[in-house]
């Protein structure tokens, strides 16, 4: 296959030597075996280096000067806010909080460092990674609103991929529901490569929800890492439908006892778009408890991919660890890929995992029928209550709605 | 109201229904009886315009030719089918199901569609007649539901939907006495001399409750005898045996 990548460190600005030799040896390890295929176990059911190299003719790093653009605010419920465009921190709002216990800022690049080795492309982020942010809540602090994130990218980012970092701590005893929401309906193909780094002290609570908003033609790919002290808490929903291409690789590390984690995720799949996710649960020490559902309704020639694995460190005794995916198949050219993983060194856990996959139940789609509902809306009916069920456990009743309503957009297709 | 003349239904190469006629007129209630395997289930899956059969004769409904309609253009037009087994649908509220399915038949009639807080007044008010605990209309459709909310449930629907012809496939198994009294008073209630009932049933129990204009006996695809509400009494002493 024809190169078609072209990355140079030059592009970046104000790099001090170190960091020039450090982001250059990255880009060597990267550029030893480039994007990652199917050859590589953890992406043999999303075939990177091939659907990049059928979807773009030559990726470059971008030097543009993210700029701000307009934008409209979610106004369904009261949050707080920052604006990302291409990964760089814009704006920022916190009126509904106490404003000393909360730190934001660009991430920065010369005192943090977040540097996984575990494929290419975080070598390739640890080469070129530019903006992202961090944030950081204060001990005992817990937010009285929701914090939306609104990320947005350029129109000129076609065939160009963005790099960023970007690191949470919420410390002890502290709260934070954190809408991660991508506002973008640009026909340009561009990639997005991001690393995150969450660290949730004792007693923290983090809820995230990561919504796509508008079809598009983007291919995103997002490493991130969980490091769950005692006691703390982690919530994962998952409504990215929309994109050409996600892979959510996610690692939580339930470092202290009694840590709870849990990823929930509903996707309605059109066209040809592909998505993965990827889970990696750690259970590190005893009684930590971990749930995992993930949902997806394929349609047309999509690709919904779920590897999910379990580790049970010999020292996690009483370890509660579910996983489960249930994947609904609408055309004979989807199609849906699960591979469960436990790998268990304690022996006094419960562990379990299921995965489904079938068409929509027609003898239900009769039953609606029979009460006057067309066809179509019978459809939606059931794949809405198919994937909705994901969000069943949420109380928070006005961004519920509006989660309800997005993912009723997705199902809808946009 | 409904005329089916000659029907026959195959499905899965298994030949079902073999040459039915019946003649159903508004305000006339009619009971199919007959045993296991007779066809009684088919029929009313064909009415319904369930996938999968293959059919020939003629169905004609309010002088329409049935077999043109799709499911929902039948139950638009006023056909209502209580399922035996009633689906249990996760995800779906019970509540939204109600309104779009109410909805969908009041657009498809050109009538105005019912706004929430009218619809539910009116569902309110139709579920209490019928001893349903509104809990049960916040929750998933049908699911965890004991069979005999079940068959309420397809009760309350028929009441709401207002069909011009009402088939109940076995609507009386699986519930206890109160429950059966409760379905029947709620048909009896809603029986006028416009719109008619077609009662498959294997028992005469809930003909003691509802009492039809006739009674059929279906026995191998066909109907082999019609009576008055006596036959079913008759029935009950000596089998369907004695028939054939």
């Amino acid at each position: 296959m024809q190169q078609f990548y072209d990355f140079k460190i030059e592009k970046i600005k104000n790099l001090s030597s170190e960091e020039k030799i450090l982001r250059k040896k990255n880009l060597e390890l990267f550029y030893l075996n480039g994007f990652p295929s199917k050859k590589d176990e953890d992406w043999k059911f999303t075939d990177l280096k091939f659907i990049l190299g059928q979807n773009f003719t030559n990726i470059v790093n971008t030097d543009l000067i993210p700029k701000e653009r307009p934008y409209k605010l979610i106004n369904d419920f009261e949050h707080n806010f920052i604006s990302l465009v291409n990964g760089k921190l814009i704006t920022k709002s916190f009126d509904y909080e106490e404003k000393d216990k909360i730190f934001i800022s660009n991430f920065d690049y010369k005192n943090e460092i977040i540097s996984h080795r575990e494929n290419t492309l975080n070598f390739l982020n640890n080469a070129l990674a530019q903006d992202g942010f961090s944030l950081e809540i204060s001990k005992n602090y817990k937010l009285k609103k929701p914090l939306v994130i609104y990320n947005h990218f350029s129109n000129s980012l076609k065939e160009t991929i963005v790099n960023n970092k970007n690191s949470i701590i919420l410390n002890e005893n502290s709260e934070l529901t954190l809408i991660n929401f991508v506002d973008n309906n640009s026909e340009e193909n561009f990639m997005v490569n991001t690393m995150e780094d969450i660290k949730l002290k004792k007693n923290s609570s983090l809820k995230k929800f990561f919504i796509n908003n508008t079809k598009n033609n983007a291919y995103f790919y997002k490493y991130l890492k969980n490091d769950l002290e005692k006691n703390s808490n982690l919530e994962n929903y998952i409504l990215s439908s929309g994109l050409k291409l996600n892979k959510l690789d996610i690692e939580v590390n339930h470092n202290e006892e009694f840590s709870n984690s849990c990823i929930f995720s509903a996707l309605n799949l059109l066209n040809s778009e592909h998505q993965e996710i990827k889970t990696r649960i750690n259970h590190n020490a005893p009684n930590c408890h971990s749930y995992q559902k993930i949902k997806n309704v394929l349609n047309n020639e999509s690709k919904g991919v779920y590897q999910g694995k379990i580790f049970v460190k010999n020292i996690a005794q009483k370890t509660d660890a579910y996983q489960l995916s249930r994947a609904l198949i609408l055309d004979d050219k989807a199609e849906f890929d699960a591979k469960p993983e436990l790998e268990i060194y304690a022996d006094d856990v419960k562990c379990s995992h299921g995965s489904t996959s079938g068409s929509i139940d027609l003898d239900s789609i009769h039953y609606l029928k029979s009460r006057g509902i067309p066809e179509k809306e019978a459809y939606q009916m059931l794949i809405n209550g198919f994937l909705c069920e994901v969000l069943e456990k949420l109380n928070e009743n006005n961004l519920k709605k509006f989660l309800l309503q997005k993912l009723e957009d997705q199902i809808h297709g946009h | 109201m409904l005329k089916i003349k000659n029907l026959d239904a195959t499905i899965d190469n298994k030949h079902i229904l073999k040459g039915l006629n019946l003649n159903i007129k508004p305000g006339e209630v009619h009971a199919i009886m007959g045993p296991n395997g007779s066809g009684k289930s088919t029929l009313a899956n064909v009415l319904s315009g369930k996938n999968g059969y293959e059919t020939k004769g003629d169905i004609q409904f309010n002088g329409e030719n049935l077999n043109e309609l799709s499911t929902e253009e039948r139950a638009q037009k006023g056909i209502f089918l209580a399922f035996q087994y009633p689906l249990e649908i996760p995800g779906v509220n019970t509540n939204i199901f109600l309104k779009t399915s109410l909805n969908a038949v009041r657009k498809a009639k050109g009538e105005r569609e019912l706004d929430t807080l009218t619809f539910l007044k009116l569902i309110k008010e139709k579920a209490s007649e019928l001893g349903i605990d509104e809990k049960f209309l916040s929750r998933q459709l049908n699911v965890g539901f004991s069979g005999g909310e079940k068959k309420k449930n397809e009760i309350l629907q028929m009441k709401l939907l207002e069909p011009k012809l009402s088939i109940l496939d076995e609507t009386d198994s699986g519930l206890d006495i109160d429950a059966l009294r409760i379905v029947a008073d709620g048909v009896n209630s809603y029986k006028n001399k416009d719109n008619a009932f077609l009662i498959i049933t294997h028992y005469q129990r809930l003909l003691d409750y509802i009492k039809p204009d006739f009674i059929h006996v279906l026995s191998n695809g066909k109907i082999v005898k019609t009576g008055d509400a006596d036959l079913g009494i008759q029935l009950e002493k000596t089998g369907y045996t004695s028939l054939s």
